[in-house]
């Protein structure tokens, strides 16, 4: 024992200049707070007098790094690495700060300095030690991480006994032995549902995982090998960037290379913030998006069984230094669902989102962090106060609540006349496809149907959205080939379809959705479930124009189509056109057919034979829809973006069809009709003050469904400023309150409450 | 046009004794049939080459092709009806199919798909919305979009069947459903019909079946148009490449086999006693006659790296990095153990296809890239964009604005104004130092000479960056290969781009301008087949299993091989005439890539050659993904089988000349220059290439120019030309 503690005081610090990373990482932020300027960098000395060097290391190292994820994801076997290139790799500062970052999944570059951070200020140096050749791996949620599905591995670089730096790779991996397959289950309500979590913990020695690693890690997920590629993907990608890393320190020196990666996130920062200035109106910009978490019904623990609804209100506040601001005051309590976010998902989640339209470069770092400030109350959803929140599929939140802030940026956008840059907002991007079982090849097995990859685009202020095109979470969007799913799924396609209707209509409309039929077969012991937004819309219309559609489930069992099969009769394929008039249950005879709007669900059996519809949904629409071109109305008539009946009542189109079918819109009809519906609107119409009058009452009454009450009473009981500002803008009495209790729903785990 | 007749006049002069000796031989005609230009190479016995230009004519293309022809020869003082009897071989290469396919100008062409598939030709893959776009406009949303299907969806139609991935038929075909399909499209004047059916590639009999109906249907309605199964052409795997690719087949490939069979028809008439082949994309040559027409899609840069492949089989160079740039890009290239690498899911025009195609490397960065500030980020950037034939600042003709990385090398000096493209074009010096300074200069605090020197310095640092990654990506070292640099850009930055990577040597032909087209007169006469399969075998698996799997992958080999044999019956060669390779695909179970293999067996005998395969798999996996990777406990699988066959043809000789000594001749300095490098004025000396002799050395600093190219030979560096014509760059 005393040898152990003499050699752990007398074990030479891995920070610099004989520090410890802790001690590093505290002056880091002292500095960069007391400053203004990342690591108190007024000036960039590297940068102002060699530029030309600087851009070399910085191009050198952007390359590797880009190069090291194209190369490593051709060892993973998973598609939704492989093919939908879930996977990030990113270099990081002693301290844990992002200097570079590749493609793919970057909402990582924070998750990953989180966990970098974690060990620091957990002692790592000290116990189990930090030493070269190490390997770490994160998963948990509460040190920061998304969901457990996204796995991280943690290299040090050393130089000469010194750290210089970190890499990091995440892959999103297809299982994590929650309580049912797939990488983001439904049904876990706590952390102790979501799977296996791995708590920064270090898992090699000397480059080499080590076996009681090995054995426990696969005997822990369900889809073991694609366990094993992906962290083979990982540990490759991390290897070539450390190579690359001390070949650079070769070359430049490791004294250039320290300053290098200082000045860079500064050099981010102050890019940011230029940016900002170059693209935005100083101001203050609210608004607010929902979406349903339907568990009334659910198979869930007792105290889970809530249907409410997820409430995020935004202010963003564009500072005329630059300075960019996000208050996130008035979102409502986390709960007993797999929805739940951490702080640094939804910040890092954040430039996932601007590295798509405010800075779509390759200097995203942690810079832009530096250069802006989230307010995000504690207690909430996305600031949990409790170590039991279950986040399997916290993006369910996350892509609601980001929504509203493409409107808010294309608001500034619109007003500095980027009309090109003007985006209505995401698409909730579902449905999930997922499940497990025994699979075609008779092995344990879960799947995740990663087509919801390409949703439908937003519309700009000068054109549609692009249909089933892309994800908030990766602008490369795909779907994919369904020969390459069937490799990995037992679930046959009957049918890929742009689905009609699903984009938010407006003078632009949205991109369209699509939806695939999938037929199950070859599997054995199959579940599978949804996972969507269903009663609500979680986007919303950009001046004038709609949201997209909301979702829904279709899916089919006992069915008798093997029979029909074998004589030849017709059985559903393609697109559910018009759920209003369904033609899919035409067609077959079955057990039981459930169509309703409960897009989530927990594990159902589906046996061969049985049907499922993975839908995937339209983005929102751009300006009045009654401003729309006719022609572009006939063209979505005619190529299956737009059911008829649609196009008279929203559009005010008037149509016919030729003799082959093909419809025609009449202008100078739809004008006159066009001119008609502005007359009635304008009769239908109240004036703002009556209308709140009317409201006004309503909230007094409290005349709303439970959810809403539940969700703004759970707003209420965290922020007294949220409340306050309701009150006075309702008027409402000075005794009005809306509580939790009132409403009989569990309160269970429920600490804050400023109601009371 | 300008520097070619340039360029044939100083071939000319350097050749003067040939040109006395009057009677020329030619041997090779190499076509390069662009939008506007149609270019011929001829080339001699002797290895010299004479280029001529003409108007390409789109509505016969044959016209185009022999005014250009009659234009190089008569840089020979000879003309077609003397010359083309002697050619042994000519080969073609031409943009009017990919310029067909891009204009979305092909024909009118119908769908039939699995029903209920109706929409997936047009909904393309999302992928297909930033393809081809530069790393900040793929993450830059609004700017993504997609091209019009090639079919649009009212010509598509649906018949019921469906197959697994085992081939096994899960939904048999309605066949009762397809007569009313064909008839359907035949009503709406469809011109061609493609059928796809997904996993078609392991159960091809509907496929073929609904061919067969639609041809009965065709003849009881009295109207035939060519119809296109997707599994006759491309059996691969991925329903979007291979339905693409089948469709191009249709819609601009086989409406391009009349222009040129009318072409051949042309030379012969002109008597010319060869049989025209056309450069295709796995880099070899085919028939006019040949199945598979789409993959002759592809021209311009993969003929370099074939030359690149022939010149380093006549030196003995079995490892080669080729590079080449342009106005526009850097194409990047290997030839590993004597073979090019082949991407089997390219994609050309924004589409994902499932051609065979040489992969080649290609970075945004050339001669004409735009160079500029981030005004907000205040970082230099080089391209993507580039003016292309308008050169920058300092050629006012091209009304370009932005400095470009010209612009850059005229403020150094590296680039005579007054002799730039043959002196053709005219530049202004004092033009690009106001650009450079105001642009780029001033806003990095930088001297005007050290910005032009350093944004020279970060384009070849970029470079550098990506050909050793490219290298290091396929598990080699720069050390194992020998760089080829051509291109009109090329040798300029040679020495810049390939410093301290440590090549095993560095190669410049002097005959650099033409290297394309040399590499098309080059080319092998080749086809290859690729095949999806899906063997798996265990890790351990017993003999019987590993048997059976060997006799699956020589089952396919034969099934190749007969229609490679077919192909080559077509030209009158028999199956002895014929090399065939044998190659497999091969992953661990369940991966997502596999890599390609040269066979190390000639036929699959017993279980030891299973071994054997497993074997040349690991040794490629391990290389190029590092030892951790390895994951022999998953199994194996064999994905493909490949079968490549070559015949012998007459290819252009490599020029041969006497070696003189060291020195260079007097007349071939054309005096000194000032240039600008590494933070001083120094004095260049300027060489004209063509006047050097075999066996002369030049040392840094010089410049050595031709009309169409400029070679730099910077201090630390020496330069070798040895009697083929080729430059040695060494660092010392």
């Amino acid at each position: 024992m005393a040898i152990n503690e003499k050699e752990l005081t007398s074990r030479k610090n891995i920070g610099w200049d004989g520090k410890t990373l802790k001690q590093m990482r505290e002056e880091i932020d002292q500095l960069s707070r007391t400053t203004g300027h990342y690591a108190g960098l007024k000036k960039l000395p590297l940068k102002e007098t060699e530029p030309i060097r600087y851009e070399k290391i910085f191009s050198k190292l952007r390359g590797g790094v880009v190069h090291a994820r194209e190369t490593a994801k051709k060892v993973a076997a998973s598609p939704i690495v492989e093919q939908e290139g879930e996977l990030c790799f990113t270099l990081y500062t002693p301290e844990g700060d992002s200097i570079v970052t590749s493609t793919g999944i970057i909402i990582h570059v924070g998750t990953m300095g989180a966990a970098i951070k974690f060990m620091i200020k957990n002692d790592y140096e000290v116990n189990p030690g930090i030493e070269d050749g190490d390997i770490f791996c994160n998963n948990d949620c509460q040190i920061g991480n998304v969901h457990p599905c996204d796995v991280h591995t943690i290299v040090p670089i050393f130089y000469e006994g010194e750290l210089i730096g970190w890499v990091g790779g995440v892959t999103h991996v297809i299982d994590v032995g929650a309580t049912a397959p797939g990488s983001m289950t439904v049904g876990p309500v706590t952390r102790y549902d979501d799977g296996y979590q791995v708590a920064c913990r270090k898992i090699g020695k000397n480059d080499t995982l080590l076996k009681d690693w090995l054995i426990e890690s696969q005997r822990s997920v369900r889809t073991t090998k694609y366990w094993l590629l992906d962290e083979r993907t990982r540990v490759a990608g991390c290897h070539m960037i450390r190579d690359l890393v001390l070949d650079i320190v070769k070359e430049e020196g490791v004294d250039t290379y320290k300053k290098f990666i200082r000045e860079v996130i500064e050099e981010g920062r102050r890019g940011f913030v230029n940016q900002v200035k170059t693209l935005l109106i100083p101001g203050k910009y609210r608004q607010v998006s929902f979406v349903d978490v339907p568990y009334k019904n659910l198979d869930v623990p007792p105290y889970a069984r809530v249907n409410t609804i997820m409430h995020a209100p935004t202010e963003l506040t564009v500072h005329k230094d630059g300075k960019f601001q996000i208050d996130f005051e008035g979102v409502n309590r986390w709960g007993w669902h797999s929805y739940n976010a951490t702080p640094v998902s939804i910040t890092s989640g954040i430039w996932v989102m601007m590295s798509q339209t405010l800075i779509p470069n390759d200097r995203v770092n942690d810079g832009a962090y530096y250069a802006s400030q989230f307010d995000l109350p504690y207690g909430s959803w996305l600031n949990p106060d409790d170590i039991r929140t279950a986040h399997s599929y916290a993006w369910h939140f996350l892509v609601s609540a980001w929504s509203p802030l493409w409107r808010a940026l294309s608001r500034n956008y619109f007003a500095r006349g980027y009309l090109e840059e003007v985006n209505a907002g995401n698409a909730n991007t579902s449905n999930w496809l997922q499940g497990g079982g025994y699979n075609q090849y008779n092995e344990n097995h879960a799947v995740n149907s990663f087509e919801s990859a390409a949703e439908g685009v937003g519309a700009s202020a000068v054109r549609d959205g692009i249909s089933h095109a892309a994800a908030i979470w990766n602008p490369e969007g795909d779907m994919g080939d369904m020969e390459i799913w069937e490799l990995a799924e037992p679930l046959i396609y009957l049918g890929r379809s742009i689905k009609p209707n699903t984009a938010g209509y407006g003078k632009y409309r949205g991109g369209s959705g699509y939806e695939t039929l999938r037929m199950v077969y070859g599997a054995k012991d199959w579940t599978m479930f949804f996972m969507g937004n269903g009663y609500m819309s979680s986007d919303c219309g950009l001046m004038g124009g709609y949201p997209a559609a909301a979702g829904y489930r279709f899916e089919a069992h006992g069915t008798n189509l093997k029979e029909r099969i074998e004589k030849r009769l017709p059985i559903p394929t393609g697109g559910d056109r018009d759920p209003d008039n369904p033609e899919y249950d035409r067609l077959i005879e079955a057990k039981e057919i459930i169509r309703d709007k409960q897009a989530i669900t927990t594990e159902t059996i589906f046996e061969n034979y049985d049907l499922y519809l993975n839908y995937l949904r339209g983005g929102p629409g751009f300006g009045d829809p009654l401003e729309r071109k006719p022609k572009m109305i006939e063209d979505d008539l005619n190529e299956g973006h737009l059911l008829p009946r649609f196009a008279e009542s929203v559009y005010g189109a008037v149509v016919t069809q030729d003799e082959k079918g093909k419809y025609i819109v009449d202008e100078e009809a739809t004008a006159k009709r066009r001119e008609q519906i502005r007359k009635e609107r304008l009769k239908r119409g109240v004036p703002t003050k009556k209308w709140m009058e009317k409201e006004r009452k309503k909230i007094i009454n409290k005349e709303a469904a439970v959810q809403v009450r539940h969700m703004y009473a759970s707003t209420f009981a965290l922020s007294e400023k949220f409340y306050n500002e309701f009150k006075s803008f309702w008027n409402l009495p000075k005794d009005w309150k809306l509580t939790e209790d009132e409403l009989g729903v569990p309160v269970f785990g429920r600490k804050i409450n400023k109601m009371r | 046009m300008w520097h070619t007749q340039n360029l044939n006049e100083k071939v000319q002069e350097g050749d003067e004794e040939m040109k006395k000796a009057a009677k020329r031989n030619a041997q090779i005609l190499a076509i390069d049939a662009g939008g506007t230009m149609t270019d011929t190479f001829i080339i001699d016995e002797n290895g010299d080459f004479v280029v001529g230009k003409a108007q390409s004519t789109p509505e016969d293309e044959s016209v185009g092709l022999l005014n250009s022809a009659r234009d190089a020869l008569a840089y020979w003082d000879t003309t077609v009806e003397e010359e083309f009897p002697k050619l042994l071989a000519g080969v073609y290469s031409g943009t009017a199919m990919l310029n067909r396919l891009v204009s979305r100008k092909g024909r009118r062409v119908g769908l039939i798909v699995n029903k209920g598939m109706e929409d997936f030709h047009r909904m393309g893959r999302a992928i297909q919305a930033y393809l081809g776009y530069s790393y900040s406009d793929r993450l830059h949303l609004n700017t993504h979009r997609y091209d019009p299907p090639l079919v649009p969806r009212e010509l598509t139609r649906g018949v019921t069947e469906r197959v697994d991935l085992f081939g096994n038929v899960v939904i048999p075909l309605y066949e009762h459903e397809v007569e009313p399909a064909v008839r359907e499209l035949l009503e709406q004047d469809v011109e061609a019909i493609v059928i796809s059916l997904l996993h078609s590639y392991k159960y091809p009999h509907h496929e073929r079946k609904i061919r067969d109906i639609a041809k009965e249907v065709m003849k009881k309605v009295g109207k035939e148009v060519p119809v296109f199964a997707s599994v006759d052409y491309y059996p691969v795997r991925k329903e979007s490449h291979r339905t693409n690719t089948t469709i191009i087949e249709a819609y601009a490939a086989d409406p391009s086999r009349e222009t040129l069979i009318k072409i051949n028809n042309m030379l012969k008439e002109h008597g010319a006693n060869f049989d025209l082949r056309v450069m295709a994309s796995h880099g070899g040559t085919i028939s006019t006659r040949a199945n598979e027409l789409a993959r002759t899609l592809v021209s311009g840069p993969i003929g370099g790296v074939i030359g690149a492949k022939y010149l380093g089989e006549q030196l003995g160079i079995r490892n080669i990095a080729c590079s080449d740039i342009g106005g526009t890009s850097f194409d990047m290239a290997l030839i590993t153990q004597g073979d090019l690498s082949i991407n089997t899911s390219p994609d050309m025009a924004r589409l994902v296809l499932s051609l065979p195609l040489v992969a080649m490397d290609t970075v945004g960065a050339g001669a004409g890239s735009y160079v500029r500030i981030d005004p907000n980020f205040k970082s230099l950037t080089l391209g993507p964009d580039s003016a292309g034939s308008r050169v920058g600042v300092c050629y006012p003709e091209g009304g370009v604005e932005t400095v470009t990385v010209t612009d850059c090398h005229v403020v150094l000096g590296l680039i005579n104004p007054d002799n730039f493209l043959g002196g053709e074009v005219k530049l202004y010096p004092g033009r690009a130092y106001e650009a450079v300074k105001k642009q780029i200069a001033d806003p990095l605090g930088l001297s005007v000479e050290d910005a032009a020197y350093g944004v020279i310095d970060l384009l070849e640092s970029q470079l550098r960056n990506y050909l050793e990654s490219m290298i290091l990506g396929k598990g080699y070292s720069p050390s194992q290969y020998v760089c080829f640099s051509y291109g009109g850009g090329g040798p300029l930055h040679t020495a810049g781009y390939t410093k301290g990577l440590g090549f095993e040597d560095v190669l410049v032909p002097a005959w650099a301008a033409g290297f394309s087209a040399f590499g098309c007169g080059a080319a092998d006469f080749e086809y290859r087949y690729d095949k999806t399969l899906d063997i798996n075998v265990n890790d351990g698996a017993a003999d019987d299993i590993k048997l059976k799997a060997g006799k699956e992958l020589q089952a396919a080999w034969d099934e190749l091989k007969e229609k490679v044999a077919a192909e080559f019956e077509k030209s009158q060669f028999s199956r002895k005439d014929v090399d065939f390779r044998l190659y497999f695909r091969m992953q661990y179970q369940g991966q997502l890539n596999d890599l390609e293999i040269e066979a190390p067996i000639e036929a699959f005998k017993d279980v030891n050659d299973w071994d054997e395969l497993v074997n040349a798999f690991e040794d490629t996996y391990t290389r190029v993904y590092a030892k951790a990777a390895k994951s022999p406990e998953l199994g194996y699988s064999i994905t493909g089988a490949i079968v490549r066959g070559i015949v012998e043809v007459p290819k252009p000789k490599i020029p041969v000349e006497p070696l003189a000594g060291e020195t260079p001749p007097q007349e071939a300095f054309l005096g000194k220059r000032n240039v600008y490098w590494k933070g001083e004025w120094i004095k260049a000396d300027i060489w004209e290439m063509e006047k050097l002799k075999p066996g002369n050395k030049i040392a840094g600093f010089s410049i050595i120019e031709s009309p169409a190219t400029t070679f730099v030979v910077p201090i630390g560096f020496e330069t070798y030309l040895d009697q083929h014509r080729i430059f040695h760059l060494k660092e010392i």
